[in-house]
């Protein structure tokens, strides 16, 4: 039966079971402000989240910066060679230190120097120098130089976030300490990610999209195919829908897509005859393409409650396209466009406020998933 | 962008249409401010600039100098000109979002401009 609005109270959690009416999680989760700013820390705060992609800062002092729930960090590769994240906020008086600095475009420097006072950070987060007039009070007459005690490096360095890596995909976690390991939170992905060459394939595109509907919308239709026949009619002409599979582990799902003519496997990245989508809670995907040689990663990145960003990376052989991987990429480029529309249209329903809670089919326990998670995490 | 996406944008009260042409990006934004947000987000992730595609309001101005640009349309705007009107006064002459927030920054440093409230300037 399908719940409205309509003041009889028939909205319940979202069930563990998919075949019970209450499968999905009830509308206002996807259109009130508060419920966003709830994410910032129940979701993006508790989570590993996908930071970048480490061959783009491939030496000491390379960096990008991202924004991820509401948190500026920065994300470098320290002289040890290991890639670190840190807030992007000095210790001396909580100023912002880098400007923003794009993944696909990375900066370089020798240490983290902020520009308010000059405090100046090792590569490993700790405080290098202060400038003199930290070291003595010759402004304040009620101060001897004696009395200033000496800054500490280390208690006095930047805040670090956690950071952990599947192959050359980078990953943070805000919590002081993770409550889940990367490998406990990617579980069969990231040995699956691990054993393919995904360094070794460079960066070729990024398209930046801004959407009008809640990231979670774009996520479940993201994560089920019941859509595709009548919404993406070109693509699904070279697949075999009814040998595609929809498999669900505990904090990733993967869309296993069968395609009508097999290629050869030099077309492909990974081994199987298939692509393989991964999509990793909360809000990244990997997409492992069954007919070209070449992976791409979306970061479904919230604005507001209304609005995300999809961030779109295609990786191939070379970052020089063949004109068939030009064709690939428009091709893709196209399934987002229609996927873009069928979300909108989606968010404008949600937001009249008549449907009080969704209800999915047997084919969408992917999007049950999804759903699943954002209540656990909003219980938390 | 198609007609039926032309269509779309007709039915709501806007302002006009931002775009990345190297993200095939159109946006349409409500307020002349919403652009400049656009573009910082943007640019945040890309490093691209972003441009006015169409402006659906009153953004003109005869110098394509942002002082000068900036002083006319402070005439009709005495509690400051948002930057994405000044962005788009600007737009005719090619000048990207960006560029324009760039101009602007070298006027605040020199104090020939004044912010009186965030993302409105006008003229010393």
């Amino acid at each position: 039966m399908t719940r409205w609005n309509n003041n009889r109270d028939e909205i319940g959690a979202v069930s563990a079971d998919i075949t019970a009416e209450t499968n999905a999680l009830p509308a206002k989760y996807f259109t009130d402000p508060e419920v966003h700013e709830m994410e910032k820390e129940k979701v993006f705060g508790q989570y590993w989240v996908y930071a970048g992609h480490a061959t783009h800062i491939p030496d000491a002092g390379d960096y990008f910066t991202r924004t991820i729930g509401g948190k500026q960090i920065i994300v470098t590769r320290d002289d040890d060679g290991d890639v670190r994240a840190f807030y992007n906020v000095c210790a001396h008086r909580g100023s912002k230190m880098l400007d923003d600095t794009p993944m696909t475009d990375p900066g370089s420097l020798s240490r983290i120097t902020c520009p308010y006072h000059l405090w100046a950070y090792e590569l490993d987060g700790s405080l290098q120098s202060t400038p003199k007039s930290f070291e003595e009070a010759s402004l304040n007459p009620d101060l001897d130089d004696d009395a200033v005690s000496e800054l500490d490096p280390e208690e006095n360095g930047l805040m670090e976030v956690n950071t952990d890596a599947i192959g050359p995909l980078v990953f943070v976690n805000f919590e002081d300490e993770p409550s889940l390991s990367l490998a406990e939170q990617a579980g069969s992905m990231k040995t699956e990610l691990e054993d393919l060459p995904l360094g070794e394939y460079e960066h070729a595109r990024r398209y930046v999209s801004e959407v009008e509907c809640n990231w979670k919308t774009f996520s479940g239709n993201y994560s089920e195919c019941d859509h595709c026949q009548a919404n993406h009619q070109d693509w699904v002409r070279g697949l075999e829908l009814m040998d595609s599979e929809l498999e669900v582990n505990d904090y990733h799902w993967v869309l296993h897509y069968k395609h009508k003519e097999d290629v050869d496997d030099e077309m492909r990245i990974h081994p199987e005859h298939e692509a393989k989508f991964y999509y990793f809670w909360p809000n990244f995907t990997v997409n492992m393409y069954g007919t070209a040689d070449g992976y791409g990663t979306y970061i479904i990145d919230p604005i507001d409650e209304g609005r995300f960003q999809l961030i779109a990376d295609y990786y191939f052989r070379d970052a020089d396209l063949s004109e068939e991987e030009e064709k690939f990429v428009q091709t893709s480029r196209q399934l987002q466009e229609e996927d873009f529309e069928l979300v909108e249209r989606q968010y404008e329903g949600l937001k009249s406020g008549a449907l009080g809670q969704a209800q999915l089919g047997p084919n969408e326990h992917t999007v049950h998933k999804l759903h699943r998670l954002a209540q656990d995490a909003y219980n938390a | 962008m198609p007609d039926d996406e032309d269509a779309k944008l007709a039915e709501k009260p806007r302002a006009g249409v931002v775009t990345c042409p190297a993200c095939d990006l159109h946006v349409s934004v409500a307020e002349p401010n919403d652009a400049v947000e656009l573009y910082r987000r943007h640019a945040n992730v890309t490093g691209h600039d972003v441009e006015w595609e169409r402006v659906a309001f009153d953004a003109e101005a005869e110098s394509d100098d942002a002082k000068e640009a900036l002083i006319e349309l402070g005439e009709d705007h005495p509690d400051g000109v948002a930057l994405g009107r000044l962005a788009a006064a600007l737009a005719d002459n090619g000048v990207a979002i960006g560029e324009t927030l760039d101009a602007v920054r070298d006027l605040r440093m020199s104090g020939e401009i004044y912010e009186p409230q965030d993302d409105y300037v006008l003229a010393v």
